[in-house]
Formats: structure tokens, C-alpha cells, sequence
């Protein structure tokens, strides 16, 4: 029986040429005119390739019709590249809304333009610090704008090396680093986006299709929690939408986002690795550095002419709850304004921004995020001095 | 530009069209050189002139070597290509690992010295053009190549886009011939070269990163004690992650170019099946270790030399495999290793390969675990960013921690386990075959089906654009 070697060499080398002589042309470069040729599979290539497209455009469009029929919508992707267009956007005047998804969510572009008269740029992000973005922009020298950055405590002050922490970075770096190639298909992408339902990264790829199967976990595995489903739309600008069937307090998918959110805003316990004193000192720490460094970011702000303010947007229920137990506002708000001596406004402060509840206690609704930023917009002058 | 990206199909299909809608070999050849830099542009377009620029000094110095009367002037030439060439990778690649290692080697001598942290970006796919690159004056050295006289086909044979960034490392003596007549549109060969794409981009996108890669970071990434099922399903799913990302890419290759009617070889085979190291580097990246065979190993003497001198080389060359794929002693480790992995199999064969228990199936499938379980745990070094966490994940696997933490789901060790027996029993059907045979035996539904499949998997994981693995080498 022939060698595995020797067949390969029988197989892909086929010395046709030879047995004459080489043409002129061939001559140019020395050797034989074609070495070797791979073996292409002997069967009906066209018949297989016509009915692969069809299946392949028929398991698309069934696929299209079954994420239509559960609720979903098409909408952009958010990621760092859409992130770093706008980012790009950016002008050494512009206004710039930063921070986590409840900036994100609660602020209405076109309210916001109408009160400051000026568009502002989003830059927001679901889950993330604000202080890489805030960072960011402090030491674009160029930029002397307005800032008004989203603060939820938890997020804020999420330790380096956090998922928090690493999205912001993720986007900060992409949009300094972005390659040619990679802002292409950003363009490319965004018009399938917005015309196909299925194409949503982040909650009907394979992966995370797969992470809903119901298979039990072994007892004490230290699995993360799970994050909440589709509950929101993105246009071109990163105006993020609260979609209809969220906006409902009572209705299934709220309730589901609410119990996801309690876990997800539970503090960690402390790594088995480290003694909880030495953990707790290093989240001092930790805390205490995110203090320092984001008041000298104001100042560099500052500095130059900008302006920021800090704002804390409404959130309800439960998760008002704990946050109010885990993160109280003497103990981080009242302190963190101190220190950088920034203004902020905080929605419990003022009667006409603390009706508002949020269906899944995170987030206003689309409506709401209207009615709330136009009764916003005093207070942003006014801290802004503007 | 990445394959798995939106900007490379519509790149690619623009090219494949132009292509061959256009009837002068001249026309093509141009127009691949100008879609190779566009594509190699895309990534940062400053860096397609140091492209160019190391290729036409080759191209320039292997003239030169070509005119030379005597074998001293050639050995001049040849050592000012290969200077020329590693000095550049050495630059861009080891620069500051050098500085930071001499600092360290100072230090011991009791001199304090700060060297400046060059802010150097590593130009994508340096260690693999350079080697395409080299290989042109290497062989005109050896006298198995004579140099061409056209300067675009040279650039092309340096820079085509299929290769270009993560290999295979086809070696301008192989590809260059091809450039001498421009070859038909065959359908056939055609079709067949979107199906290894098909097949290239599952690999990546569904199987590597999608059902492998999470798990292979989670554990890499935990800066605590794991336990030992943690430990292994982490390095395991490195295993299956790095092969399917870097055979993906080859095959992704492969299939590109032979789609423009370019034959380039394998560069993997079914390497998990191998018995024995010597075996393992046979079917693992077979265009680096035969080009630190030919280039490397032989001119040291390769085998005709003393047994233990013999062993040197092969561990010689494997250290310098290690540092090729990256600036830092983990690497060289994992290079080590290897070279380790192969002298223990020679002297295993010098004693065992004629007791007559050494071919028995029992002994083989033994040998098999063997390579693959010593594999694996090479590859913790190859994987760990640092040898804290390369000797925490070595103490998880061993058992050291049982008291240590157990961090991926149910789901995610069944995916681990899944994936690497689907894999494992792929590789070892198709030890002793190749791709084309095994599809030309199975009946057309079936292939079919599998395509299909493919496909629909691709679009139904979206290719979230993470870059190969082997881009950084």
C-alpha cells in the first residue's frame, strides 16, 4: 500500500509539462512551468452550487420571517465602529452625551437640539464606564465642547479590568485605531442592518442562540449573569429607542428585563483567590484612583473651555432598591460632584423629572425619553451656564 | 482586510469579476498587484510601502546575486537579503522585547538602564511576507530557482492577497511559475474554490470563534486557581481554536486562489490525528516547518550529522519556530518544547520502533493520545500572555487546585467536548486521505447538505470580524 506521502505527491503533483521543453516564455522564471495542481473533486459542481444558494436563500428569508414573527425589528448593531462614526463626528465645539445606557436610552437628540441649539453627538453605551470616553476627550487637546455624561454609580466606578471598564476602552481604542477596512464595513453593513431583522450580534447570532439552551449548570460554577434581550432600536445618529413592547411595565419581556437586572447590579462576591480585606482595599482603591483621575479629566476640560455635567437619570422598582441600598447617594454622588467640582443634576431633585417610570427600571420609554429630555433641557442650561 | 468581513466579500467579488472578465495576462497580473496592496493597504496604508520596498530589494539583490561570477559574491548577496529582511522584522517585531531583555541582562550587572519604549505598530502579516520574500533569494542561492526578470510578477508573488497576511508561506519558486501562462476559467475548480472558502470561513467564524474562543479566553483571562475540568476545557478549547483559526484562514486561501486559477498546497493536515511530534510537524503549518527544514535545519546539517548534534538542530530550529510566531519567551518555550517533544521521539524510535508491540493498533492509538495530550500542554505556553499564568493553568491541570474555582457552564464544556471529538474523529477518518479525496467519495446530497450547512451557520453567527489569530505573527 503507498505511503499517505507518496499518494499526496501522486495526487497533487502532476509533472505534465515535463516531458518538453519549455517555451520561452516559461524560461523566464527557471523551474517547470506549473508544479503542481491541486486535484479538484470530480462531481457536479454547477448542479450542487444552484441548489446550495437556494437552500441558503430560503433558510435566510425563513429565518428573516420566523425573528419578524417573535418581535424583532431591524436595527443597527451597536459596536465599535458605529461608535467610532460618531466619534469622528465630533467637532471641538460639539456637544457630546457620554456614559451608559441611560443617557443613551432617556435622551432625545432632537429635544436636546432644540433647547441647546445644537445636535448633540451620542456616545453612549449599554453597560459601560463612562470615564474611558471621558478620558478620551480630555486629552483631545482640540476639544473644548460640552459634555453630559451619564452616572450610574456601579458603572462609573467599575474597577479596571471589569467588563464595564473594557467595553469603554474596546471603543475608545477602535475609534483610534480603526482601520480603513474596518470603517468600509461599517458602510456596508448598515444598510443590511437596517432592512434585516436577523442581523443582531448581540441576541440572534449562533452564540447567543446558544446560550439559551435550558442545560442546568454544575453547582457553584461562577457563571456570569445572563444579559437582557432586545429591548431597544439604533439609528444611524445612536439614538437608542425603547421598543413597544418593552414600553409596557406589566407586560413579559419588561418583567423578564427587570429580574435580569438584579442580578446583573448584585455586587460579585469577592474572588475565592483574595482575602475579602485585601479585595476591599483594592475596590477602595480602585474607587478612590476613578475619583482622582476623573476630576483631573474635568480639569483638563475645564481648561481649555469645556463643559460638563454629570446627570443621573431615573430608574425604578426593584432596581431602585438596591441601588439606592448598594451605592447610596451620600456615598457616592454627593462626594464624586464634590471632587470634581462639576455640576450635576440628579432627576429626584426635581419634581418635573421624577414622575417618570421606567417599564423595565432601567430605562424610559421611547414617549417618555421625549417629555423627559425637553423638561431636562433647563436644567442642562443652567448648569451649563448657557 | 479580513476575510470574515463585509469589505473582503465585496473586494473579493469585484476582483473575481474584473478578473476574469478581462482577456490580457498583462491586464491580470496588474490588476492583482494593485488588489493585493489595496488589500493590504486596507489595514494601515503607510505599511504597503515598507510591502514594497522589501520586495524590491529582494527582487534587486537576487538580480545582483544571479550576476555574480563566484559562490563568495553570491554568499554576499544572499547575506545582505537575509540581514535586509530580518533586520526589518527584527525592528518591527522584536524591537522593544530586545531592548526590554537587554535592560534585564544589564540590570544584572548591576547597571541601571532605562531604554526608551519605542512606540513600534507591527505591520500585519511582517513574519509571513518576509518569509515569502526570503525564500526568492534563498532559493537563487541554492541554484533551484533563476530570478525572474519581470519585477511585477515578483510583487505579486510576495504580496497576493489570498497568502499575503497569514499564510501559507508559498515560496516565490512555487507560485512564480504560475504567473508564466494565465490558466482558463475552469467551473469546476471554480466553484470548488468558494466551497474551501465556505468551508475556511466555518472554521473561523462558526467553530473557532463562536464555539471555542469563549471558552479558551474565560480561562486563560481567570486570575485565580481553577480546577482541573476547567483547566483542561480551556486549553483544549485553545487547541481546537487555534487550528480551526489558522486552517480556516489556509484553507480560506487556498480556496481564494484557486478560484483566480492558482494552485497554492496544503497547509494543513488533519493534524490532530498525528502520532508522534515528527508526524504532528509533517501536518501542522507544513509551509513554515518545511520552509525550517530546507532553509533552516538542512544547512545545519539536518540529519547527517551526530545523533546529538542532530538533536541540537532540531531543537535550534524549533526555538527559532517559537520566536518566529512571537516576541516573547513564552513562545520560545512553546518552541522549546516542541524541539524537546522531538528528540525524545528519536530516541524513542532508535530504541522501540523495531519491537514488534510498536505497530499494534493498542500502541498507535496510545501514541496518538500521547502527541495530542503533550501537544495541548504546549500550548499553554503558546497561549499564556505570561508564565504566572501558563504555570497556574499548568498547576489547574494537574490537579493542584481542587479547591480552585469552576468558571465555564455545563453548555460550554459540552461545546469544548463536542467540537474536539467531532474534530479528533474527522482528523483521525482522514489521516491517511486529503479533502478532495474525501469529498469526491461522498455522495452529491451529502455534499450538498454539508455546504448548505455551512453557509447557513455563517450567516446565522454574522462573523463578528475578530481578527485570525495568526495576524500577529
Amino acid at each position: 500500500m503507498p505511503s499517505f506521502i507518496s499518494n499526496f505527491k501522486e495526487r497533487l503533483r502532476l509533472p505534465r509539462l515535463f516531458f518538453r521543453k519549455p517555451s520561452r516564455a516559461e524560461q523566464i522564471h527557471g523551474g517547470p512551468p506549473l508544479e503542481f495542481e491541486r486535484p479538484i473533486p470530480p462531481i457536479q459542481w454547477r448542479g450542487i452550487t444552484v441548489v446550495v444558494v437556494l437552500v441558503v436563500l430560503a433558510a435566510s428569508i425563513g429565518w428573516e420571517l420566523c425573528c419578524r414573527s417573535i418581535g424583532y425589528g431591524p436595527t443597527l448593531n451597536d459596536n465599535e465602529d458605529l461608535w467610532t462614526l460618531r466619534r469622528r463626528a465630533v467637532t471641538p465645539e460639539s456637544i457630546v452625551l457620554i456614559g451608559d445606557s441611560r443617557g443613551w436610552f432617556d435622551l432625545d437628540l432632537d429635544e436636546l437640539q432644540k433647547g441647546l441649539g445644537k445636535r448633540p453627538i451620542q456616545l453612549g453605551v449599554g453597560g459601560i464606564c463612562g470615564f474611558p470616553m471621558l478620558a478620551d476627550l480630555a486629552n483631545d487637546k482640540n476639544f473644548h465642547g460640552t459634555i453630559i455624561c451619564s452616572f450610574v454609580p456601579r458603572l462609573f466606578f467599575a474597577p479596571p479590568g471589569s467588563p464595564p471598564m473594557e467595553i469603554g476602552e474596546k471603543v475608545v481604542k477602535r475609534f483610534h485605531n480603526q482601520t480603513p477596512a474596518q470603517r468600509a464595513s461599517e458602510y456596508l453593513a448598515m444598510p443590511l442592518e437596517e432592512r434585516v431583522a436577523f442581523l443582531k450580534q448581540e441576541e440572534l447570532d449562533l452564540g447567543e442562540l446558544l446560550k439559551r439552551l435550558p442545560i442546568p449548570n454544575r453547582p457553584g460554577a461562577l457563571v456570569p449573569p445572563r444579559l437582557p434581550p432586545y429591548f431597544g432600536t439604533l439609528d444611524r445618529e445612536r439614538r437608542a429607542r425603547m421598543i413597544e413592547a418593552c414600553a409596557d411595565p406589566n407586560g413579559e419581556l419588561a418583567r423578564r428585563i427587570q429580574q435580569i437586572w438584579i442580578p446583573l447590579f448584585t455586587p460579585p462576591p469577592p474572588p475565592t483567590y483574595i482575602s475579602k480585606d485585601v479585595f476591599m482595599a483594592k475596590i477602595g482603591e480602585a474607587i478612590g484612583g476613578r475619583f482622582r483621575d476623573t476630576a483631573a479629566a474635568v480639569e483638563r476640560i475645564r481648561a481649555r473651555g469645556g463643559k460638563i455635567v454629570f446627570v443621573r437619570f431615573p430608574h425604578s422598582g426593584g432596581l431602585k432598591e438596591l441601588e439606592d441600598r448598594d451605592t447610596p447617594r451620600a456615598q457616592t454622588w454627593d462626594p464624586f460632584l464634590k471632587m470634581t467640582g462639576a455640576p450635576g443634576i440628579y432627576y429626584s431633585d426635581f419634581p418635573e423629572l421624577s414622575g417618570f417610570s421606567c417599564p423595565e427600571w432601567s430605562h424610559l420609554s421611547a414617549g417618555d425619553s421625549v417629555e423627559f429630555s425637553k423638561r431636562l433641557v433647563p436644567h442642562l442650561r443652567s448648569a451649563l451656564k448657557m | 482586510m479580513l476575510f470574515n468581513s463585509l469589505t473582503f466579500v465585496v473586494f473579493f467579488v469585484i476582483v473575481v469579476v474584473l478578473y476574469w472578465s478581462i482577456a490580457s495576462w498583462t491586464l491580470r497580473k496588474n490588476l492583482l498587484v494593485t488588489a493585493s496592496y489595496i488589500f493590504y493597504g486596507a489595514w494601515n496604508p503607510p505599511f504597503a510601502a515598507l510591502l514594497f520596498s522589501t520586495t524590491a530589494m529582494d527582487f534587486w539583490l537576487g538580480r545582483q546575486m544571479a550576476k555574480a561570477k563566484d559562490q563568495r559574491s553570491k554568499r554576499r548577496w544572499l547575506v545582505a537579503s537575509v540581514c535586509m529582511n530580518l533586520s526589518m522584522l527584527g525592528f518591527f517585531k522584536y524591537g522593544n522585547f530586545l531592548l526590554q531583555n537587554f535592560q534585564w541582562l544589564v540590570a544584572r550587572i548591576g547597571i541601571i538602564y532605562q531604554p526608551p519604549h519605542l512606540d513600534i505598530l507591527l505591520p500585519v502579516g511582517i513574519s509571513f511576507y518576509t518569509f515569502h520574500s526570503l525564500s526568492y533569494t534563498l532559493d537563487i542561492y541554492r541554484g533551484v530557482l533563476q530570478p525572474t526578470k519581470s519585477l511585477r510578477d515578483f510583487i505579486l508573488a510576495v504580496s497576493f492577497f489570498p497568502q499575503l497576511v497569514a499564510g501559507p508561506i508559498v515560496r516565490a519558486g512555487d507560485f512564480l511559475p504560475q504567473l508564466v501562462r494565465p490558466q482558463p476559467l475552469r467551473a469546476g475548480q471554480f466553484l470548488w474554490g468558494l466551497a474551501l472558502m465556505t468551508l475556511g470561513l466555518f472554521e473561523k467564524i462558526v467553530l473557532a470563534d463562536t464555539l471555542l474562543s469563549g471558552s479558551a479566553d474565560r480561562v486563560f483571562d481567570y486570575a485565580g486557581p481553577l480546577v482541573a475540568l476547567d483547566s483542561w476545557a480551556g486549553v483544549i478549547a485553545f487547541a481546537g481554536q487555534i487550528f480551526f483559526d489558522f486552517a480556516g484562514y489556509s484553507t480560506c486561501a487556498i480556496g481564494a486562489a484557486l478560484t483566480l486559477g492558482f494552485h497554492l498546497k496544503d497547509n494543513f493536515r488533519f493534524p490532530y490525528a498525528a502520532i508522534g511530534f515528527s508526524d504532528f510537524w509533517r501536518r501542522w503549518h507544513i509551509s513554515l516547518s518545511t520552509f525550517l527544514r530546507d532553509y533552516l535545519y538542512i544547512p545545519l546539517g539536518g540529519n547527517q550529522v551526530r545523533p546529538f548534534r542532530a538533536a541540537l538542530n532540531l531543537v535550534i530550529v524549533m526555538f527559532l519556530g517559537g520566536l518566529w510566531h512571537g516576541a516573547a519567551w513564552t513562545f520560545v518555550v512553546w518552541g522549546l518544547l516542541h524541539g524537546s517533544y522531538l528528540v525524545i521521539e528519536r530516541v524513542c524510535r532508535i530504541f522501540f520502533e523495531d519491537k514488534p508491540w510498536a505497530n499494534h493498533l493498542g500502541t498507535r492509538i496510545l501514541a496518538g493520545v500521547a502527541t495530542y495530550a503533550a501537544v495541548c500542554i504546549a500550548w499553554v505556553y503558546f497561549r499564556a500572555s505570561d508564565f504566572t499564568i501558563a504555570s497556574r493553568m499548568l498547576g489547574g491541570m494537574f490537579g493542584q487546585h481542587a479547591q480552585g474555582d469552576a468558571i465555564l457552564s455545563t453548555r460550554e464544556i459540552l461545546q469544548v467536548a463536542l467540537v474536539t471529538v467531532g474534530m479528533i474523529s474527522v482528523h483521525c477518518s482522514l489521516r491517511d486521505s486529503n479533502i478532495e479525496t474525501a469529498v469526491s467519495r461522498l455522495p452529491r446530497w451529502a455534499v450538498t447538505a454539508a455546504w448548505a450547512l455551512m453557509a447557513c451557520a455563517i450567516i446565522l453567527t454574522q462573523g463578528t470580524s475578530n481578527a485570525f489569530i495568526y495576524f500577529q505573527f
